[in-house]
């Protein structure tokens, strides 16, 4: 019984759950905020102390909206789809170690870096879906571009993603995380950089937010999205960049481990992995703010003509070094 | 629980900017808001693309009758509990505009007008303190049309 | 041409021609052959009781000529020129939808400003034309819906955009036909804004009609009101005070700046590059502070009065505008810095709605896209008008012609502005803003036209020795742009749309009055 009730803690309360939604929503004003700065505004500032409950306002807001299903739509299909994308994403966090150990317990086995990134790949489709529901032009054409976008840029990601695993020898992502006395980001630097570019094509984010391109296609898939479905696709596309970042944590940036001074060694681990992340979600949302949007077309050459060949050559790259010069230097 | 709502709904008005025939006067200044000196995004107002979206519809400029029907269809499509800004003299009576053949005169002939802002157009803070004003009577709750 | 022809001098440009009805294309016809680069201004239309005038404003070298002809009201047919130049489709058109005029040949006579459900044979410009009545008529009439959801037939889908998007701050509609992701078919349909300016400018006096047509649109409104009053100065034969010539050259200027600076900043938002937009606007605002405080307004100056300017500068006022100015100058170098280099701006915007000096002529465009597209022209340069003569700035040119070269005119304009603004504070002269001039105007006719910053922006008034004038027509640069939107687009890639679309910087109340 007592098992089971810290069972129940982890997966609802924390590190599941409930940290994830409450930790999401922090990044959501964080990168609010940075994003405010880097255009010389100020941001969110009257909600909460410095405008930190914005994106609660914002969630319970929409919650308490009128539900409209347009009469065009596949209704059921239209009602699903963005809770199902949500619960996707949520379910792929709770396999990363966010303390040490994954959200539920002993639930890491070998292979599931795979398995992760293939449940993403299904909240993605959850999230065309939606779009594609709503039988509307832009709402079509923006679930389009979500799926032309994402398939494209899943195969660099994967290959990218093989590089750390190479090095530490394992596809599980907590041995990969722990097998970092020194960070893959500084063994395999060429991985790391093409892993942040690609993933902020694969999050959508600028220059890639194709998707989202509102003087193209309105609100993309969101178009005839509003209330309580709009407060959900809008949670996926934050939570998909919490877990984007926390991806790269995993990979390359040690994951949670880092010095234990005293205490608990949980504690320690949970600290670093949440200011291992927000480092990330800086960079990304530094990116963001630095460059126009690219064209559709352009970001799919660029991935198959670039990044494809560039991330198996950095594929190569770490394979050759993992396998001769590593194990001289260690 | 209906307080919570309350509450953020007063931190987060999402808001859709329809111009129904203006002379861009009131538009440029409904956008200077989200612009460095006056970044209205401090009060949690944002500017969203899609009717389905937005909380409170700012109208600028008097309606013509080829926009009518549209502004109409907008307004419909916004989900409840929804409220509208009238930004500007056309948008509140018909300005200037008042009378001509294609002019139907201020927003309020078409859909329900909860502020009214004139000006010609109202300067940014005119247009912050009418949102400001909506939020207020926001508290004791009373949407369009109820 | 021989007896047909007679030439008039007057305030209709260089030279008015009357021509008899049939006459019009080869007179069109042989200017054109005396010159390749003339293109049309505006095509003006008069109800003349029985009759029906039409002006053809024609533009060669930088000046106008005037071609006047008449038509029967009962039978107004006359043959289209718009096969001749295809830039006066859209004149035709709007000349059909507000006088009746029927052209013969022309390609697609769809209605452009009226809306869909306005009564057939009703024409409002004609005085005649019972409005109120017929409106109240036509109530009872069905009203036509709009098709709103995409069709498809075949591989070609039909999008609409509009009339509310994004992508425009104002509402107009266009039918995009995309086969794949190119663009096939561009229909634009404007009239969404249409508050029809010209009748009600005829039921004010002249005093009320420079606020009326101020608010034609409020980005460019001190070149609308300029243009008007310098027009009515032209029937009155007032001789503007030259410190007032001065001073609405800086008003207009800043106007210039203003307008440069947010189309600048909305082409940012348009590429998805948020923070150039948020960069843009936080430095235009200076520039809203100076004319608010030269004027009293931020953005509808009213600055501008029959017979001078309604404002005096004040001394204190030069430092400021002068550090202002400076600063602001400072900060552009900035903006050099991002359009030259950013990679991602440039991959957007170069070699992107490319138009050729050839289709350009074509088209009759004006302004800053004629100017990037290699053709020198600007009113500013070739008819002097206010201070223009007398303050040495550069004409700006590019040669590319893509959005990018658009872009590149309006910044390096900013700076320009900068320094006219400078230099007409530096020369300042004294002496009186403003000069009675009488309520009622005397009967008379002028054309006039200033460079608004989209462009030659053009006024006719016809005045029957009354306080209210008897016509005023405009021809604003948008309206010119619009068609040379069409051939921009098609052809092109879909995506390509918004920042080719934002380079001509679109204005509807403009386009639609």
């Amino acid at each position: 019984m007592v098992v089971d009730l810290w069972f129940v803690f982890r997966v609802l309360v924390f590190p599941g759950f409930t940290f994830i939604f409450f930790f999401t929503m922090f990044c959501d004003w964080m990168e609010r905020k940075i994003e405010a700065r880097m255009q010389n505004r100020v941001g969110p500032a009257f909600t909460g102390p410095a405008g930190i409950l914005q994106p609660f306002a914002d969630i319970i807001k929409l919650l308490s909206k009128e539900d409209i299903i347009p009469s065009g739509a596949k209704r059921n299909v239209f009602r699903l789809a963005p809770i199902l994308a949500f619960s996707f994403v949520v379910f792929a966090f709770s396999f990363l170690p966010i303390d040490g150990s994954a959200v539920i317990p002993n639930s890491s086995f070998a292979g599931d870096l795979i398995f992760v990134m293939a449940l993403i790949t299904i909240a993605n489709f959850f999230l065309f879906l939606s779009g594609w529901a709503s039988s509307n032009p832009y709402g079509d054409i923006g679930a389009t571009r979500v799926l032309t976008q994402f398939l494209g840029y899943d195969i660099p990601l994967t290959l990218l993603a093989l590089a750390p695993a190479f090095i530490a020898g394992s596809l599980t992502i907590s041995v990969i995380a722990a097998n970092q006395y020194l960070p893959f980001a500084i063994l395999a630097p060429w991985a790391f950089v093409l892993f942040i570019v690609t993933l902020q094509a694969e999050l959508e984010k600028d220059p890639f937010d194709i998707p989202h391109a509102e003087s193209e296609v309105i609100g993309g898939l969101e178009t005839e999205f509003g209330g309580g479905k709009l407060a959900f696709l809008r949670l996926t596309r934050d939570v998909q960049i919490v877990f984007g970042a926390a991806l790269v944590v995993e990979l390359f940036l040690g994951g949670p481990y880092g010095p234990v001074f005293f205490g608990l060694p949980e504690l320690w681990y949970f600290l670093w992995f949440v200011l291992k992340i927000l480092a990330v979600v800086l960079i990304t949302e530094y990116v963001t703010c630095l460059f126009a949007r690219l064209r559709i077309d352009q970001v799919l050459s660029g991935n198959w003509k670039v990044l494809l060949p560039l991330s198996v050559l950095s594929l190569a790259l770490t394979v050759a070094v993992a396998t001769w010069i590593y194990p001289l230097v260690m | 629980m209906s307080k919570l709502a309350t509450w953020a709904r007063l931190k987060s008005p999402w808001v859709l900017h329809f111009n129904s025939g203006a002379c861009n006067g009131c538009d440029i200044e409904v956008i200077a808001l989200l612009t460095p000196r006056y970044d209205v995004e401090r009060f949690g107002i944002k500017l969203e693309g899609s009717p389905r979206h937005a909380d409170v519809l700012l109208t600028t400029g008097s309606v013509t009758k080829q926009c009518a029907e549209r502004l109409k269809r907008i307004y419909e499509q916004m989900p409840e509990p929804k409220f509208v800004v009238a930004i500007g003299a056309c948008a509140c009576s018909g300005g200037v505009f008042k009378g001509n053949y294609n002019v139907l005169d201020g927003v309020d002939k078409v859909i329900p007008v909860n502020v009214y802002i004139p000006g010609c157009p109202p300067k940014p803070e005119a247009i912050i303190d009418g949102v400001v004003k909506l939020l207020n009577s926001v508290k004791e709750a009373k949407p369009n049309g109820k | 041409m021989g007896s047909r022809v007679k030439i008039q001098s007057g305030y209709l440009g260089k030279a008015a021609i009357e021509v008899k009805a049939g006459a019009n294309r080869d007179t069109v016809k042989s200017l054109l052959e005396a010159n390749k680069e003339a293109g049309i201004v505006a095509l003006t239309g008069l109800d003349m009781a029985k009759k029906i005038g039409l002006m053809y404003h024609m533009c060669t070298n930088g000046v106008i000529v005037t071609i006047k002809t008449e038509i029967p009201k009962k039978n107004p047919k006359i043959a289209t020129i718009s096969d001749l130049i295809p830039g006066a489709q859209f004149h035709e058109r709007e000349a059909a939808d507000l006088f009746g005029v029927i052209f013969e040949g022309h390609p697609n006579p769809a209605r452009l400003v009226l809306p869909d459900d306005w009564p057939e044979n009703l024409y409002p410009l004609r005085k005649d034309a019972k409005i109120d009545e017929a409106l109240a008529n036509a109530e009872t009439a069905p009203r036509q819906t709009e098709a709103v959801q995409a069709e498809s037939e075949g591989d070609i889908v039909n999008i609409i955009i509009g009339p509310q998007h994004p992508a425009l701050l104002e509402p107009e509609k266009f039918s995009v036909k995309v086969e794949g992701e190119t663009v096939k078919q561009v229909e634009p349909r404007i009239g969404y804004v249409h508050r029809g300016i010209e009748k009600a400018a005829e039921q004010r006096t002249y005093l009320q009609d420079v606020y009326l047509v101020e608010r034609i649109c409020g980005i460019c409104n001190s070149c609308h009101a300029a243009c008007f009053v310098e027009t009515v100065e032209k029937i009155l034969g007032t001789e503007v005070p030259l410190r007032a010539q001065y001073l609405r050259t800086i008003i207009l200027e800043l106007n210039r700046l203003h307008s440069h600076m947010l189309l600048l900043g909305h082409a940012g938002l348009e590429i998805g590059y948020e923070t150039l937009f948020q960069y843009m606007w936080r430095d235009r605002e200076p520039v809203m502070d100076l004319t608010e405080q030269l004027t009293g307004n931020r953005v509808i100056s009213s600055a501008m009065t029959v017979g001078g300017i309604r404002r005096d500068l004040q001394e204190t006022d030069i430092p400021k505008v002068k550090t202002q100015i400076t600063t602001l100058k400072k900060k552009m170098d900035f903006y050099y810095k991002l359009f030259e280099n950013e990679p991602s701006f440039k991959i957007r915007t170069q070699n992107v709605g490319v138009l050729s000096k050839e289709d350009a002529l074509k088209l009759s465009v004006v302004g800053p896209v004629a100017r990037a597209s290699g053709i020198a022209i600007d009113v500013r340069k070739d008819e002097p008008y206010e201070a223009y003569g007398e303050i040495p700035f550069n004409l700006i040119t590019r040669d590319e012609g893509d959005s990018w070269a658009r872009l590149m005119v309006r910044l390096d304009e900013v700076v320009e502005s900068i320094n006219i603004i400078d230099y007409a504070l530096d020369h300042m002269p004294s002496g009186p803003f403003r000069v009675k001039v009488p309520r009622v105007v005397v009967a008379g006719e002028a054309i006039n036209h200033v460079e608004a910053p989209r462009g030659e922006l053009f006024y006719y008034v016809k005045s029957q020795g009354t306080a209210y004038p008897e016509r005023v027509k405009v021809r604003t640069p948008t309206f010119a742009n619009i068609p040379a939107f069409i051939n921009i687009a098609e052809g092109g890639n879909i995506a390509d749309v918004p920042p080719s679309f934002v380079s001509l910087d679109p204005c509807f109340s403009c386009t639609d009055r």
